[in-house]
């Protein structure tokens, strides 16, 4: 199962992509407040 | 161009009308492929002799005119539709957006050109040559660019959910074809895979699941976490769930493939592990279901006289319905069964006709009388006609192929007394005969409903004009 | 605030209060300022329009939940009466919000320990991705490179979540150390660190003592909830503080004040001083604590007592900074500012409070030190007795043994109940002042009550109505209630009280030129002539003789009605009071009013046992026979002038809004009128008393079973890092329930 030197290394790398996507949604307040968003999008115009 | 952009007060709708406009042409080109192919498997007479109208050679460009011409249409046409309104901001880089969609065209016949005349790599969904993966390649890119750079200019600060899906969905692709596509090539159109044997089929089918799990189900939850509270004009039932139903899915999404290889080559401690993550999966699916379905609640009267709203939430029921077939299709005692039938193409056609199909429909009937002015589509009446043709049409479709796929492989695996085989393969493929026929009718009243769609898009866009809509309270800061 | 008042911000030392420089070079503040009427998600969204459609205001983000918005603005372009009269003019009226700083550092501590969470959380699930194989691979069936990839990666994706996530668990315990003391943290933070070092040997050196075995998926699992336990926790401080701030009023930032020579002059509140006049416009927020000095109005205090309706303010009453006024200006003097003022005071309360402990949590608290200590020589032990055998075993059965034992469920178990339900009291309007107190109030089998303002409205009610001969007596309420809607007076309002209570809407009675005589009662013109409303010497009549005072209505003919005039119970004076005697208590009536008005107020709200004519020296005999009786006595007055009797009860409860805070003796305050409070207090605190009493058994009956099982090797290490996540996840969970008070008596067990 060679490939898994590809695949698992690949997944990590993937974790720690996420991490950093999450690090960002978290300190940019994306997870506050968050019912008010749901209702944002019905007064758009 | 940086500027003109920041400055601008318009939504760019001229992308989103190009791409939602051949999203409903390549529905109809893509279904009619899939109802002559199995016209061919009723009477393979059709296959005419030739080898350009060969099964073989139409399959693919059935599955790659459905998944990426039609549904790959509907997803750049609503992405690009709701990025801009979610954040209050005109699409970014207008010429790369064009680029988009031009390149995408360009991919589509390159396909229908090369897939019939023999051209392809063999991988499933991933079958067209090196020059057309590299134009993929570009194109998404693009694609990537444009999505991400329109975020980062948004006015609003939240970044709606719906954006997250389509986001995943874009990296992923990216991510998978590069991984998949990796090919040597050995002339203009012809190449050899990076990987071998069962090596390259674990890569195949880590790409071809996740195809199905990003291409197929996130960008699609995009969608539908989008138009459905929109057209119910309620908001989504728990948005705190949408966000874990996101991390959940993605997270989970990338370890289900080998569950498309169970009892191969590949080791057993791999098929468990693809069937464990596949059960695991459930969870979050259904949380992404009961949520759509719920931000009905108190509004369900809606579903009586509105249906674009009933394409919408029924697509909902069948990805509700698919996520639960499929992992009970990855335990392995009932893959033993399964494996290679018909029910493999029945739970496919369950997924991409009752899930993929209706949500994009239902986005996409919603979309295009405003992207032309209008108040509606030109005929609700039509609407209806179109739901209950492909409602009825999946409803024929899956339940022929699930007997045929079941009692095939029960034959499969009947033995007699001494040991031996108690039917020939060919005696299997002639009791599936008469499933194929009602195939044939419930893919033929699918493709009727599109092309009742075609007519009603046609007249809605002739009798409207394309209009230009104002970006809202951007004036106020010019 | 109106117009007016809200040029009072546009001055920089007024808003700099609130908001903080973004960018110096554009002149750009953000501000942030508490918004009232929001009371959906959808309003929030208003509010934001309404906000970004001021030329100057580059962005604003509102928070459904708190309240609160945070306003972007150039000073260049616009000032903050601007947008906070956009505010006003939307229908959502802001006041400046004074602690942002709390605010922020709140939140960041949140978001860390979010992240914290989410890191051990994804590595977690990938770990436990990588570590799945091992388990289900039959011998040969995994090549030994394959096997040591999926190491590899687990070791790389355990690093974030020992070094960054795990970090509060290790620093603690590392402070432990050097200051050679014992907290939960260091068996835990021991158990952490063994098991990171066997896995990271294993990994790297297969053929070592340690063994060739790997826990990356115990270590990142047990981590992971061990933190799930602690984010809840910090929700739920946090949830209470936000209670503290829906509380709490913010004051004006400017008011008018009466200068020496009757001009006025609008100054800014934190240049007031003690003594100052102020005028306070309706609509305005009283800007200190006060007395009516002239006009008269009502108020709205709603936010700090819990009461909505509107309270009547005289002259000579009382007003809270931070209430709002309603009808009409008045004057008040200033006596209380800023740290003094009573809403500063029920929060320095509410913040103290939290923190205690009830007895039961102090005991369980000396028994974990040492429980901890024995914890760490059993499982020091268990290695050395196993060291002979397989060595990485042996540390193992160690670890099992430190992680197990679950110090969270007996140090999590108190708290976190009592932080839930002071902040589920103080949303109702109750402080607690002495949390030891909650579990007093679970043996009381007494209540004795004052009388005076605390079963006792302020106010009056009308009683015994008599009319002449021949006349009927709807019509005589009805032209009395028509006189008396022309005036404040308690009396009068008593009248029209009484009339609506009967018939609902005043009918307007054929009256005209309605005038109050200022102390002394109205007159009229009627159908019956020139009408005289008020005292018997006002309408010339005789004194009547008995105790109870009446108000007259006479004619140009004579007299036509006469209307006692009686101590008004709090409207849910009797049926709580019914319920408590339901409810098998034994209810007490002590006061110091004349015995005949005791006895038929008793009778009003349903005592027996009443005393009148009491003095606190008789009050204070009184409590101490009850007690010397074996009695345990609640205690509920109005905290003015029963302060050694409070102090002497074995629960006190101080009630109502003339409650002195900073000197108030009692264990606990009930801001608003509601007399069911009383048990509804009781009964929360027996709930309370109840979960953590659960919690405990629970944390002992679990560390009890668990510990020898992990001593003696029977309980591998996830296990020991499952269990223990779920123990105290199940002990914060209990704790939550808490957090729901019901609205009425519940037939509670």
């Amino acid at each position: 199962m060679d490939i898994l030197f590809l695949l698992i290394p690949l997944s990590v790398i993937l974790v720690l992509v996420i991490l950093g996507g999450l690090w960002w949604a978290i300190y940019s307040g994306q997870f506050e407040d968050i019912e008010t968003e749901g209702e944002r999008i019905l007064h758009e115009d | 161009m940086q500027l003109e952009n920041s400055q601008a007060t318009t939504y760019n709708d001229t992308v989103i009308r190009q791409f939602s406009i051949m999203a409903v042409i390549w529905g109809v080109v893509g279904m009619l492929m899939g109802v002559v192919i199995a016209s061919q498997l009723v009477w393979p007479e059709l296959n005419l002799g030739l080898p350009w109208t060969s099964f073989g050679r139409l399959r693919p460009l059935h599955t790659n005119a459905v998944i990426f011409a039609f549904g790959g249409c509907a997803l750049f046409a609503t992405s690009y539709y709701v990025v801009q309104r979610t954040c209050q901001t005109r699409l970014f880089c207008e010429k790369l957006a064009s680029f988009t969609f031009w390149g995408w065209q360009a991919v589509i016949v390159a396909a229908a050109v090369s897939l019939p005349l023999g051209y392809t790599q063999g991988k499933e969904y991933a079958e067209l040559e090196w020059p057309i993966d590299i134009l993929i390649a570009l194109v998404w890119v693009s694609y990537a660019i444009v999505f991400f750079g329109t975020i980062g200019k948004r006015k609003v600060k939240h970044i709606y959910v719906a954006n997250w899906f389509y986001g995943a969905f874009i990296i992923a692709v990216a991510l998978l074809h590069i991984v998949n596509s990796a090919a040597i090539p050995a002339g203009f159109m012809k190449s050899y895979s990076a990987y071998a044997g069962v090596q390259d089929a674990m890569v195949q089918w880590w790409y071809g699941h996740n195809a199905v799990g990003f291409f197929l189900t996130a960008g699609f939850l995009g969608m539908m976490y989008y138009f459905v509270p929109k057209q119910a004009e309620r908001p989504v039932y728990s948005y705190s769930l949408s966000i874990v139903h996101f991390w959940a899915l993605i997270f989970t999404y990338m370890w289900a493939g080998p569950h498309h290889l169970h009892y191969t080559a590949l080791p057993d401690w791999t098929q468990s592990l693809g069937m464990v993550f596949s059960l695991i999966l459930l969870a979050p699916s259904w949380g992404g279901m009961i949520n759509g379905i719920m931000t009905l609640s108190g509004a369900w009267h809606k579903l009586r006289t509105d249906p674009i709203l009933r394409f919408l939430i029924v697509s909902l029921s069948f990805y509700g319905m698919s996520t639960f077939e499929g992992p009970m299709m990855a335990i392995k005692t009932v893959n033993a069964l399964s494996h290679y039938t018909d029910w493999t193409v029945g739970h496919v056609h369950s997924g991409a006709l009752g899930w993929v199909g209706l949500i994009s429909m239902g986005s996409l009937y919603y979309m295009i009388p405003r992207l032309f002015g209008q108040k509606q589509m030109y005929s609700v009446k039509a609407i209806e006609l179109h739901f209950w043709l492909a409602t009825v049409g999946i409803v024929l479709y899956i339940a022929a192929l699930w007997i045929s796929g079941v009692m095939e492989g029960l034959m499969w695996r009947a033995m007699n007394a001494d040991g031996t085989l108690a039917y020939t393969f060919v005696e299997s493929v002639k009791a599936k005969h008469p499933y194929y026929i009602v195939r044939l009718l419930g893919g033929t009243l699918y493709l009727g409903g599109m092309l009742v769609m075609l007519w009603n898009t046609f007249k809605t866009a002739s009798s409207g004009k394309p209009v230009v809509v104002n970006i809202p309270n951007v004036t106020a800061h010019a | 605030m109106n117009s007016a008042s809200l040029i009072g911000l546009d001055e920089p030392t007024e808003w700099e209060k609130f908001s903080h420089v973004v960018s110096d070079a554009n002149h750009e503040w953000e501000s942030h300022v508490v918004v009232e009427g929001m009371h959906c998600a959808a309003c929030a969204i208003n509010v934001e329009k309404a906000l970004k459609s001021v030329k100057g205001v580059t962005n604003a983000e509102v928070n459904a939940t708190s309240k609160r918005a945070r306003i972007t603005w150039s000073s260049d372009i616009t000032k903050p009466s601007a947008w906070m009269e956009a505010l006003d003019v939307a229908g959502y009226p802001a006041l400046p919000a004074n602690e942002i700083f709390n605010l922020d550092a709140r939140r960041k501590s949140q978001r860390l320990m979010l992240w914290r969470l989410l890191v051990a959380g994804f590595c977690m699930m990938q770990v436990m991705m990588y570590a799945y194989p091992s388990y289900i691979a039959s011998v040969g069936d995994m090549t030994m490179d394959i096997k040591n990839l999926l190491r590899w990666a687990s070791w790389l994706l355990t690093l974030p979540v020992m070094f960054f996530s795990a970090s509060p668990f290790l620093s603690n315990a590392l402070h432990d150390i050097k200051k050679r003391q014992m907290s939960m943290d260091l068996p835990v933070a021991l158990g952490i660190v063994i098991t990171f070092l066997v896995s990271t040997a294993a990994t790297f050196e297969p053929n070592g003592w340690w063994g060739s075995e790997v826990y990356f998926d115990s270590l990142t699992m047990f981590v992971f909830f061990l933190l799930t336990g602690r984010w809840l926790e910090l929700r739920m401080r946090n949830r209470t503080s936000g209670a503290l701030d829906v509380l709490m009023r913010r004051l004006p930032s400017s008011v008018e004040r009466i200068q020496s020579d009757g001009s006025i002059e609008r100054v800014a509140v934190s240049r007031l001083k003690l003594g100052d006049v102020v005028r306070v416009l309706p609509g305005e927020a009283f800007p200190a604590d006060g007395v009516i000095l002239s006009g008269e109005t009502r108020a709205d205090e709603a936010l700090l007592t819990g009461e909505s309706k509107p309270v009547p303010k005289m002259l000579g009453q009382q007003v809270i900074a931070g209430s709002y006024n309603l009808m009409a200006p008045v004057h008040m003097s200033v006596d209380q500012l800023g740290a003094e003022t009573r809403y500063a005071q029920i929060v320095n309360l509410m913040e103290r409070a939290s923190v205690e402990k009830p007895r039961l949590a102090l005991l369980a608290d000396r028994i974990a030190q040492p429980f901890l200590w024995f914890v760490l020589v059993a499982a020091f032990g268990s290695a050395i007795v196993l060291w002979s055998g397989d060595h990485g075993r042996a540390l193992m059965v160690a670890v099992s043994v430190l992680i197990v034992t679950c110090p969270c469920a007996l140090s999590l178990a108190t708290p976190a109940a009592m932080i839930t339900i002071s902040g589920a009291l103080a949303r109702r309007g109750v402080l607690v002042r002495r949390m030891q107190a909650l579990e007093a109030l679970t043996k009381i089998d007494t209540v004795v009550f004052d009388k005076t303002g605390t079963l006792s409205q302020e106010g009056m009610s009308i009683g015994q109505i008599r009319v002449k001969e021949g006349f009927d007596m709807n019509q005589a309420l009805n032209i009395a209630a028509a006189m008396a809607s022309h005036s404040l007076h308690p009396v009068s309002q008593a009248l029209v009280i009484a009339y609506q209570k009967l018939h609902g809407e005043t009918h307007a009675a054929p009256l005209t030129q309605v005038k109050e005589l200022s102390g002394a009662g109205l007159i009229a013109e009627s159908e019956f002539g020139a009408l005289k409303l008020g005292s018997a010497r006002f309408c010339d009549l005789a004194q009547p003789s008995g105790e109870a005072s009446s108000v007259h209505l006479v004619s140009e003919s004579g007299w036509i009605a006469s209307f006692d005039i009686e101590e008004a119970a709090k409207a849910d004076a009797v049926s709580s009071l019914h319920d408590l005697q339901a409810a098998g208590y034994e209810v007490v009536l002590l006061s110091g009013d004349s015995q005949p008005a005791v006895t038929s107020f008793a009778k009003k709200v349903g005592i027996q046992n009443m005393h009148g004519n009491c003095t606190p020296q008789d009050k204070l005999t009184f409590l101490q026979k009850l007690q010397h009786a074996g009695h345990q006595v609640l205690m509920v007055g109005d905290g003015l002038n029963d302060g050694p009797t409070l102090a002497m009860a074995n629960v006190s409860v101080a009630m109502g809004q003339g409650v002195p805070l900073a000197q108030a003796q009692s264990d606990f305050v009930v801001l608003n009128n509601q007399v069911s409070m009383i048990l509804i207090l009781i009964l929360q605190a027996k709930r309370t008393m109840r979960i953590i009493k659960q919690n405990l058994i629970w944390a002992f009956a679990y560390n009890i079973v668990c510990v020898p099982l992990a001593i003696a090797g029977l309980l591998p290490a996830w296990l020991a890092g499952l269990g223990m996540a779920l123990s105290s996840l199940l002990v914060v969970g209990n704790a939550l329930r808490l957090s729901s008070l019901p609205n009425e008596i519940a037939r509670e067990v």
